[in-house]
């Protein structure tokens, strides 16, 4: 890179002498570096856990042991543990069906908003017409818009489209409302991928479809990936739109687990316990997505 | 019920951002490669289900929000600007409006910064998928159990509040609690001492008088074990002979020691003339003491204020000083591990070669991530900043959840003011769209300065 | 992006939907209609087929309870009835449902206050003459006016609340050889002996404003007697009304006394109503009192090991110049939304003895309907709390705060509550705290 080529020459004098100016401070530090590195990354990540572990603590503990005395001291007492908490959750029949609705509500709504900001992007990116970039800040401007604002115009369209509490109108609002940043997000990558490479593949005679295909979403794959965790995460956990356009019969998890809190107790013991239940699948999840950053590496570095 | 949705709000979001473009033009920059001129047609069809969505879904309720904004509660009656007016001399959305600011200023930057850092850490461990993933938890929970977890662990009782259990752990390894806390004087005998804390007698004594001074507000399971029963101090010569006891025998009398009332030991007394401690003592089990040493003269007994310091119970963090300070906290616990995601994703788009070259060429690491790195990341690093910048102002569940009732109206943030005007128990919907419409305004900043980059990326 | 994941609004609504009770009394507003004493079992019209639709605010057991209920009409009429709960998200859930035309046939309210919003935007069914009739033999004269907006009957009031209580810790009173006060005298000398022995006398939940407004309007009810309350609910005599201050002085007896508040007024302000109410009733109790409705019943059993009976008691809030039995009440309407015959059914069904019974008898209930004796409840607790409804006849008054504008009496952060929380952290200021409230409550009713 031209930055750096500058200075290389009295760099690499620096370091292939071995003469102490500005080596040996780097050279420590990449020789300590990963001892210090891990240890204090160790740390980070403990104390990032904290808080997590408590949730975890919490949701195996009754919820009088949690009001009369913190989480941590359950590690003294280890006869408070208990998995109550789980199994009057799972013991709702209702779940499991809410359960294949998060399902049924969160696949459709991810693919789509990858596929179709995809598009999108692409053609903001490598297709040239007038207004591109207004579309763009429009885009962007849209990311602001709080889903309340929409809830009540939608609401009279659903009426009036009939879809009132049905999956697919909450799909739809989802696909909507991830659109912004999975254009926003995706169209900021495919600008990095270099021309040379759509070009190349022009040269040989391909059409749009088939570079978007063949070249760009390929290259991509990081950012797709990522993307999908991101999407699938928030309409899993979401519910406020599963509130409004859903029925008893089409609702998720979110909303089959909040008709489980008491009016008025502190409700820790179902919410942790949920919390951990709803949690596996997103995690599986990023689990199963995390394979493809790796392999979007190679696929960046073959070329 | 009344609708307010006229006609022309959903044809203004149509053209607003749905519109397709018009003709096919390839401009000058474009002229010499010709074969883009043909390209209007595919970019419709790929661009055509984004924006039917966008339109529909985004900016017709932006549009809905604009026109509903000028209309009253009820819908039906047009107000100009009042819902405006109204917004603006509303001391909630003002601290609303300050504190957006600061959520702005400080929330996005940290975590885009604590996510470059990561990601960038992390490349060089072995288990970086692990910590990642460790990070990343937070995101997989929902915004609502996240704020109760937090509203947990911040909790003012160090019994229930991991934070201030520790805050607590380590203050008491440094300075060990009194003996009596909140114990306080009962009858007249006694005040408290506003120069030195404590409590000092409201009456002066003489050598060879008696002080019996009697307090209550503490258990008497408090007292400590080695506490026996009170006695009445006998009047010697040349000191002042005093006790010190706990008054609270069931159905007893005010004043009197009873059988059952102990005294309360090793309480620290001091005599006190013209404001200068003269003498020192300390109580024994029964309760009493004696003040020694003293010239003819009259005495203040003054019971220091280290007997009655009352135990370190942490901070109050989710009081109205430190409440958005700690949103924030809780805010950058969730949101570190979607910025990490996706700076480590772009990381692992850098070529390899890239990086390499520059190690070869013997840069420094530091150079590398400076001078190589950041500018390949820099796109998307803006994406994440500009995300998470909107995303905060987005930002109300979190708040609503972690602040206590009392000091909502401190922590409040413009998205949630907008939320409860809308459907809180008032539902002004005319009031909440005019919040709508400020957040949409305090996006353009964000917006023009993206046009700009947009601008220079083309030429 | 985030704000999309979920939300619960517990203090949106605050805690105030549970108040609504006392309020139905349609049969006076309907007096014409023959108050006769008809069947008052369900008719067992032939619903075969329809469907019907409820959504409320209840959830967990009490929605259990209410699927049960539900499941006896379902029985007996062979309509199908689904119910679904918004719990503290209610009011957007029909809000948007209103907007997309997709209203359910009944909806379960609350707050009074909703109730005129729907009724104004003419959402609402009236009621007909046999839901009204039913009511009429089955609740007390005084639940009128609530459950009605200019004269016309909508609610029919099912489940309501108790909120001039005192509950107290048995073992700590029994430790100290306290007992249970009457007048407000003895309630202020014991809490102040409860603070000599070192032990707090009360827990006070300063972070939810609603709690605070129910301290007020047991106080302001005792003192100023039902007519000012009636008054002052109105807002026909202003806040700055000498009767508000003699109550906000009285409060000030207990709130200005750092030692009678765990915590004091600034950990009271830190304090929400689950917390308070553990903090009487955990294994190592902080203090002794807790001030509150009914429902802490339910908080008790869920949350802490203490038994509900036991060592969890309560008194009626203790009394002022002789103003002894009134009592402040709260409650869930249920009101029509669609004008079908099923819908009337229904709602004349939860007006009968027979689904209070039903519910009575699972427990975690209290009906204001008068037929039932305490013994028809499974929870003795709430039996004697039934009653004690039932005896104050027309001395019950709903829970002023739910029955002003929202912005001021239920909004979180403002008007009534957030006023009475900087009260409570300035118990000194009196004047000021009127002037306040006078200007807030002008501000909401001006809208």
């Amino acid at each position: 890179m031209n930055t750096t080529s500058q200075q290389s020459p009295s760099v690499v004098e620096v370091s292939v002498s071995g003469a102490p100016r500005r080596g040996p401070a780097s050279r420590l530090v990449s020789r300590l570096g990963s001892g210090t590195l891990q240890t204090a990354l160790t740390l980070v990540a403990l104390f990032w856990m904290v808080p997590i572990i408590g949730l975890l603590l919490v949701s195996l503990r009754s919820e009088a042991d949690n009001t009369n005395s913190g989480w941590w001291t359950v590690l003294l007492k280890p006869t408070e543990f208990t998995l109550d908490n789980y199994r009057t959750l799972v013991d709702n029949d209702v779940l499991v069906q809410s359960f294949l609705n998060t399902v049924y509500i969160s696949v459709p709504s991810t693919l789509l908003v990858v596929g179709i900001g995809a598009l999108a992007a692409y053609a903001l990116v490598w297709m040239d017409f007038p207004g591109r970039d207004w579309i763009m800040v429009a885009v962007v401007g849209l990311l602001v818009l709080p889903i309340q604002a929409a809830l009540i115009p939608i609401s009279q369209l659903y009426g009036a489209l009939g879809i009132f509490g049905s999956i697919t109108g909450a799909i739809l609002f989802h696909v909507a409302f991830g659109l912004p940043f999975a254009v926003f997000l995706l169209r900021n990558f495919f600008v990095n991928i270099p021309r040379d490479l759509l070009e190349a593949a022009r040269m040989d005679g391909a059409g749009e479809w088939r570079i978007f295909r063949k070249v760009v979403l390929p290259v991509a794959r990081p950012a797709l990936a990522s993307l999908a965790v991101f999407q699938f995460l928030w309409v899993w956990n979401d519910m406020l739109v599963a509130l409004v356009f859903t029925s008893p019969d089409s609702a998720p998890l979110t909303v089959a687990l909040r008709s489980q809190l008491r009016q008025f107790g502190t409700n820790i013991d179902v919410l942790a316990s949920g919390a951990f239940l709803s949690m596996l699948v997103p995690l599986l999840v990023f689990f199963a997505f995390q394979r493809h950053f790796v392999q979007g590496v190679f696929a960046g570095s073959g070329k | 019920m009344t609708t307010t949705n006229d006609p022309k709000a959903a044809d203004g979001a149509t053209r607003g951002a749905g519109t397709p473009p018009g003709n096919p033009r390839s401009g000058p920059p474009d002229g010499s490669r010709p074969g883009w001129r043909r390209l209007f047609g595919p970019a419709t069809l790929f661009l055509l289900p984004a924006l039917l969505f966008l339109g529909v879904f985004l900016a017709y309720p932006a549009v809905y929000s604009v026109v509903r904004s000028f209309f009253d509660a009820s819908g039906s009656q047009f107000v100009g600007l009042d819902n405006y007016a109204r917004m603006f001399t509303d001391d909630r959305t003002l601290t609303a409006i300050r504190n957006t600011g600061i959520w702005v200023l400080v929330a996005p930057a940290l975590v885009t910064g604590l996510g470059l850092v990561f990601a960038v850490l992390t490349e060089r461990v072995r288990w970086a998928t692990a910590f990642r993933v460790l990070l990343f938890m937070p995101m997989a929970i929902s915004l609502f159990a996240s704020g109760i977890i937090f509203r947990l662990v911040y909790d003012e009782n160090p019994d229930r509040g991991v934070v201030n259990a520790a805050v607590v752990t380590v203050h008491d390894t440094f300075a060990s609690p009194s003996e009596y806390p909140g114990a306080r004087p009962r009858g007249e005998e006694l005040a408290p001492d506003t120069t030195r804390g404590g409590f000092t007698t409201t009456r002066g004594y003489e050598p060879g008088e008696t002080a019996t001074l009697p307090l209550v507000g503490i258990r008497p399971t408090d007292v400590p074990e080695q506490a026996v029963q009170a006695a009445d101090p006998e009047p010697v010569g040349d000191t002042i002979e005093g006790v010190v006891w706990l008054d609270v025998a069931l159905g007893g009398e005010a004043g009197v020691i009873e059988d059952g009332e102990n005294g309360m030991p090793r309480m620290t007394v001091d005599a006190l003339q013209d404001g200068q401690t003269v003498a020192s003592t300390t109580s024994g089990d029964d309760g009493r003491f004696t003040l020694t040493g003293l010239e003819p003269g009259e005495y203040e007994v003054h019971l220091a204020a280290d007997n009655f310091t009352e135990p370190f119970r942490g901070l109050t963090w989710l009081g109205p000083t430190l409440i958005t300070p700690v949103i924030i906290s809780s805010w950058v616990w969730i949101m570190t591990g979607f910025a990490i995601t996706f700076i480590a994703a772009g990381l692992a788009a850098i070529p390899r070669d890239a990086l390499e070259a520059a190690r070869v060429d013997g840069a420094t690491e530091w150079q590398v991530f400076r001078k190589v790195t950041i500018p390949l990341l820099g796109p998307l690093l803006l994406v994440v900043f500009v995300t998470l910048m909107i995303n905060v102002l987005k930002i109300f569940d979190l708040v609503f959840v972690i602040a206590p009732g009392s000091v909502q109206s401190e922590a409040g943030v413009i998205a949630l003011q907008m939320w409860q005007v809308s459907f809180g128990a008032g539902g002004n919907q005319g009031l909440g769209s005019a919040l709508v419409v400020l957040l949409l305004v305090l996006v353009l900043p964000i917006m023009y300065f993206n046009i700009r980059r947009f601008r220079r990326e083309r030429s | 992006m985030s704000a999309r994941t979920t939300l619960h609004h517990s203090r949106l609504l605050g805690g105030h939907r549970l108040l609504s009770g006392a309020a139905a009394a349609l049969c006076l507003t309907l007096a014409a209609t023959a108050c006769g004493d008809g069947d008052s079992a369900a008719s067992g019209a032939d619903l075969d087929g329809q469907s019907l639709e409820i959504v409320g605010p209840w959830a967990g057991d009490e929605q259990k309870a209410f699927e049960e209920v539900l499941a006896l009409f379902e029985e007996q009429t062979g309509a199908t009835v689904s119910y679904s709960g918004a719990g503290d998200d209610l009011q957007t859930v029909l809000q948007t449902r209103i907007q997309g035309g997709d209203e359910p046939d009944v909806a379960l309210i609350p707050q009074a206050g909703l109730i005129e919003h729907f009724a104004d935007e003419g959402v609402l069914v009236p009621l007909s003459d046999e839901v009204v009739e039913t009511l009429d033999q089955n609740m007390a004269g005084a639940w009128a006016d609530i459950g009605s907006v200019d004269e016309t009957p909508y609610g029919v009031y099912l489940k309501v609340a108790n909120k001039s209580l005192v509950w107290y810790n048995d073992e700590l009173f029994a430790e100290t050889g306290a007992v249970p006060p009457e007048t407000w005298e003895e309630f202020v000398e014991l809490s102040e002996n409860l603070a000599d022995v070192g032990i707090s006398p009360l827990s006070v939940a300063g972070a939810d404003g609603w709690v605070l407004t129910d301290w007020f309007e047991n106080v302001y009810l005792q003192t100023a007697g039902p007519e000012m309350y009636d008054q002052l609910a109105a807002h026909e005599i202003p806040w700055t009304d000498p009767s508000v201050e003699v109550a906000l002085e009285t409060l000030a007896e207990v709130w200005a006394e750092e030692q009678l508040m765990l915590g004091g007024g600034s950990g009271s302000l830190q304090t929400d109503f689950p917390t308070s109410v553990v903090n009487v009733y955990s294994d190592d109790p902080d203090a002794a009192m807790v001030v509150g409705a009914d429902f802490i019943g339910g908080v008790v059993t869920a949350s802490t090991n203490a038994a509900v009976g036991e060592t969890a008691r309560v008194f009626p809030f203790p009394s002022t110049g002789g103003e002894g039995d009134a009592v402040v009440v709260a409650g869930d309407a249920a009101v029509a939304m669609s004008d079908r015959e099923a819908t009337m059914e229904l709602l004349r069904f939860l007006a009968t003895d027979e689904a209070a019974l039903e519910w009575a008898a699972i427990g975690g209930f209290v009906s204001p309907n008068k037929n039932l004796t305490a013994d028809d409840y499974a929870d003795p607790v709430l039996g004697q709390v039934a009653e004690q409804i039932v005896l104050a006849g027309d001395s019950v008054r709903f829970d002023l705060s739910d029955l002003q504008p929202a912005a001021f009496g239920a909004t979180v952060g403002d008007g009534m509550w957030q006023t009475l929380q900087d009260f409570l952290s300035d118990p000194s200021d009196v004047e000021g705290t009127m002037e306040r409230l006078e200007a807030e409550a002008t501000r909401a009713y001006g809208n």
